[in-house]
């Protein structure tokens, strides 16, 4: 009996058993929280149907099944009883105030899948449902009774976008047109509040400067008028063309179609129609702008800015990080400093990121941005150019906050060099320099590469820091476009993680942005993972390149 | 954690002693390397080398022989400074390279390093192509020229023997050669350096015989042209290919003769205990 327990205890059956348990923990959690985020990321963007639910009070409502769950309800003798309700998205928040109601199921007298019911996605508002109940495009009007009513309302919908589009360049025209005299006024009245203008030259400059601003104005003013007037008649045909449509309740409202981004009758949809809906709406999600405070939209800007602050981190750090490795591993007498230093950069790991963000702001913002904005920029203060945050010191911030793991990383690739190739390098007469750069550096690659990796991994979730150093809500302009000098690091950017927080938890209309929250969770893991999969694939190729002599 | 440090700290004795004469077995050859007092320390505890005084000629294969741990790789290593990568280690006296103490501060380590080329005992050819490996040296010191290196590759790994079966892929991997190839390749990458002493520290002992057979070849033809020390393990490669041995134990230099006089007929008792296999 003992020599059996004995032999049990030697094999280590329960270690092991406790061991693998802990691996199923953890990859259960895993698999978990991807499927959560993956069902409802992904179910999102599939039209729903309209259910039209008529309750014992006489109410009907009209819009999406969203859950159903059951509540706890007191009875008489107050005992606590289950009930079942029904939670409906019943959009039309200028109308009813808010997205959704709960019914309870044993009020619902009637449930209908009404064939015309029609979802509109507005611009503002949320979603709107009910019917189409005449269609107004300028001169034309259709009523119920016409039979291709729906035919109708897309062809005025076309007409509405062109004319929004129109509106949209007259605007930008006029913009361009006063851009010399607003730039000019901006000066008058920078040189009127500074120390400067008080000055007797000052003023004369300043008769000057006001004298070229009337010259201007009265040059472009007829152009102006000219557009000025299109736009007002464009307008005009803009809001010439509408809806009117019927809640399920029977209220009618007119709806503008320049502001429905689309509408469509989701009960009519088969599989295919709803499948291409999705992709559209998948397509919309990652390249179009946020609407409505994020909530709906795409997140194109999101994407954009972790991605170029993630390449600008990348680039920030592993040189630094490589070049601290080196000096440390390679020249550095080891000792009780080195060794000290080294606890340092691991323990700098374990600071938390928020004390990070403090630096970042302190250092970078506060002290190098506002010193670069005093030497380069002064002709725009008091308004700061690179005092402020901006992309590019929440990429040196995230830069700082990755060094530990590209260090350590780095220094064990160096670690991992044969000694014996350092050593013929040495005996073939190179210098030490020469060594590191010829035979060290190549053979610890893939050691930086995974460095690399880590770092990626962690500064692209990271979301604390960028929030006092440049991440912002809605960003008007990306970092990188098409106007000279194409790379605007002082540009302030939106982020997937930051995206997560605000559309999730400070949002006026939690309820409605969830989904947007599970879309954009994946979205943030799916390009980690791009990420990580590229900087893989480059360092398998590095690894097939210098595996180690076989012998 | 592997350290690797430039400075070693070189003390020299301050009670003179006397130098011993050349031997009179060497009377008619040029000495190239020679030691004098040399005592070389892994720390102040490990004393790795007891007084060594040798003498190595011009144009000839000498080998050291001895039991393990018996400081034969640390003299061989005093002679390119190799052991200056080792942290700690100290020693005092001279190593004269045609007559210039390496240890000299004037001396330029790369130079020396250059002149005096190092064959491991594990083969260590660089992760780059066979072409690579050869050009590494001259690159490293100095030749850019592309015709230059050209031929250098091709000089040195004839000399090597290597030329007839790498000549069709000089530049695949060298990693992809057999160990025979390997160690070959870094025999010609050393040559490629034109040095003009060649250090072998058990060139062939993790080779298999006909491998072995085929470095002790290369060996014959070298040193025509290269003097060459050869730190050996097996007694019978240092009795085919060397014109003189040394035999070491525990740090210290017990004899040196031409090999024929030390396999046949060796002055010291231990020298003979260890030939015969009675120990070591």
């Amino acid at each position: 009996m003992s020599r059996r327990i004995s032999y049990f205890k030697q094999k280590g059956d329960p270690y092991i058993f406790a061991s693998g348990l802990g691996l199923v923990v953890a990859l259960g959690m895993v698999t978990w929280i991807i499927a959560v985020i993956l069902s409802r990321g992904l179910s999102f963007f599939w039209p729903g149907d309209l259910v039209q639910i008529t309750t014992s009070g006489d109410e009907t409502y009209l819009g999406e099944l969203w859950a159903q769950e059951d509540a706890i309800q007191l009875d008489a003798d107050g005992h606590k009883i289950p009930v079942k309700q029904t939670q409906l998205k019943i959009g039309n928040r200028d109308l009813y105030g808010m997205d959704f109601t709960w019914i309870r199921d044993k009020n619902i007298t009637e449930q209908a899948y009404p064939e015309n019911a029609v979802t509109f996605e507005r611009l503002e508002y949320g979603n709107f449902y009910g019917f189409i109940e005449a269609v107004h495009s300028g001169d034309e009007q259709y009523g119920a009774d016409h039979p291709e009513l729906y035919t109708k309302a897309r062809q005025a919908y076309r007409l509405a976008r062109e004319k929004r589009e129109q509106l949209r360049e007259t605007q930008e025209a006029m913009t361009e047109l006063s851009e010399p005299l607003t730039r000019l006024q901006r000066e008058i009245s920078l040189l009127e509040i500074s120390p400067e203008g008080r000055t007797d030259e000052g003023l004369q400059q300043l008769e000057e400067m006001r004298r070229s601003a009337e010259q201007l104005e009265q040059e472009i003013a007829d152009a102006y008028q000219a557009l000025t007037e299109k736009y007002e008649k464009l307008y005009l045909e803009e809001r010439g063309i509408y809806l009117t449509v019927r809640t399920a309740a029977g209220e009618e409202k007119e709806l503008h179609l320049s502001e429905v981004v689309r509408f469509f009758r989701p009960n009519q949809m088969g599989v295919f129609a709803k499948s291409w809906h999705y992709a559209g709406k998948l397509w919309e999600f990652v390249a179009d702008d946020p609407r409505e405070s994020n909530t709906e939209g795409g997140v194109f800007p999101a994407i954009f800015g972790t991605v170029v602050m993630v390449l600008l981190m990348s680039i920030a750090v592993v040189p630094f990080g490589v070049m601290a490795a080196i000096y440390l591993n390679e020249y550095a007498r080891q000792g009780p400093v080195t060794r000290l230093i080294r606890m340092s950069v691991n323990n700098l790991a374990g600071v938390p990121s928020i004390v990070f963000g403090v630096f970042g702001l302190g250092f970078f913002i506060y002290f190098v941005g506002g010193s670069i904005d005093q030497l380069f920029f002064s002709n725009k203060l008091p308004e700061p150019t690179f005092g402020t945050g901006g992309i590019l010191w929440a990429s040196l911030t995230l830069a700082l906050l990755t060094l530990p793991v590209v260090v350590v990383a780095t220094e064990e690739g160096l670690l991992a060099v044969p000694r014996a190739n350092k050593e013929g390098a040495l005996a073939l007469g190179s210098t030490r320099w020469q060594m590191i750069r010829k035979v060290v550096l190549p053979n610890a690659m893939p050691g930086i590469l995974t460095g690399l990796i880590l770092a990626i991994s962690r500064g692209a979730g990271e979301v604390a820091p960028l929030m006092i150093t440049g991440v912002v809500k809605l960003a008007p302009t990306l970092a990188l476009d098409t106007t000279f000098p194409f790379l605007h690091l002082d540009r302030k950017f939106m982020h997937l993680g930051f995206h997560i927080y605000d559309v999730g938890f400070q949002s006026p209309n939690v309820e409605a942005a969830k989904p947007m929250v599970y879309s954009t969770a994946l979205l943030l893991i799916v390009i980690v993972v791009l990420l990580n999969i590229i900087a893989i694939y480059i360092r398998n190729n590095l690894r097939k390149k210098f595996k180690t002599s076989t012998f | 954690m592997v350290n690797i440090q430039e400075d070693i700290a070189v003390t020299t004795p301050t009670e003179p002693q006397e130098i011993p004469a050349a031997k009179p077995f060497l009377a008619n050859e040029r000495i190239v390397i020679e030691t004098q007092r040399l005592d070389f320390y892994y720390n102040p505890e490990a004393h790795a080398l007891k007084n060594i005084n040798i003498q190595i000629p011009d144009k000839k294969v000498t080998a050291f022989i001895g039991p393990s741990g018996c400081g034969k790789s640390t003299l061989l290593r005093c002679f390119n400074r190799m052991n200056d990568l080792i942290a700690g280690a100290y020693l005092t006296g001279k190593v004269l390279i045609d007559g210039e103490d390496v240890y000299d501060s004037k001396i330029r380590l790369e130079e020396l390093r250059k002149n005096v080329g190092m064959v491991f005992q594990k083969s260590n050819p660089f992760p780059m192509t066979i072409r690579e490996n050869v050009t590494f040296g001259p690159k490293v010191n100095g030749i850019t020229g592309k015709d230059e290196l050209e031929e250098i590759v091709v000089s040195s790994l004839k000399q090597a023997d290597l030329w007839r079966e790498v000549k069709d892929r000089l530049d695949a991997s060298a990693l992809d050669l057999s160990g025979g190839q390997q160690q070959r390749l870094c025999i010609a990458r050393t040559l490629a350096n034109k040095p003009e002493i060649i250090l072998m520290d058990e060139p062939a002992s993790a080779l298999d015989p006909i491998s072995t057979g085929k470095i002790e070849e290369t060996i014959n033809e070298l040193k025509k042209d290269y003097t060459i020390v050869i730190v050996t393990h097996n007694m019978q490669q240092a009795a085919r290919i060397s014109d003189y041995t040394a035999f070491m134990m525990l740090g210290e230099m017990v004899e040196m003769d031409s090999t024929k006089r030390i396999f046949t007929n060796p002055t010291v008792k231990m020298t003979e205990d260890y030939i015969t296999g009675r120990f070591g």
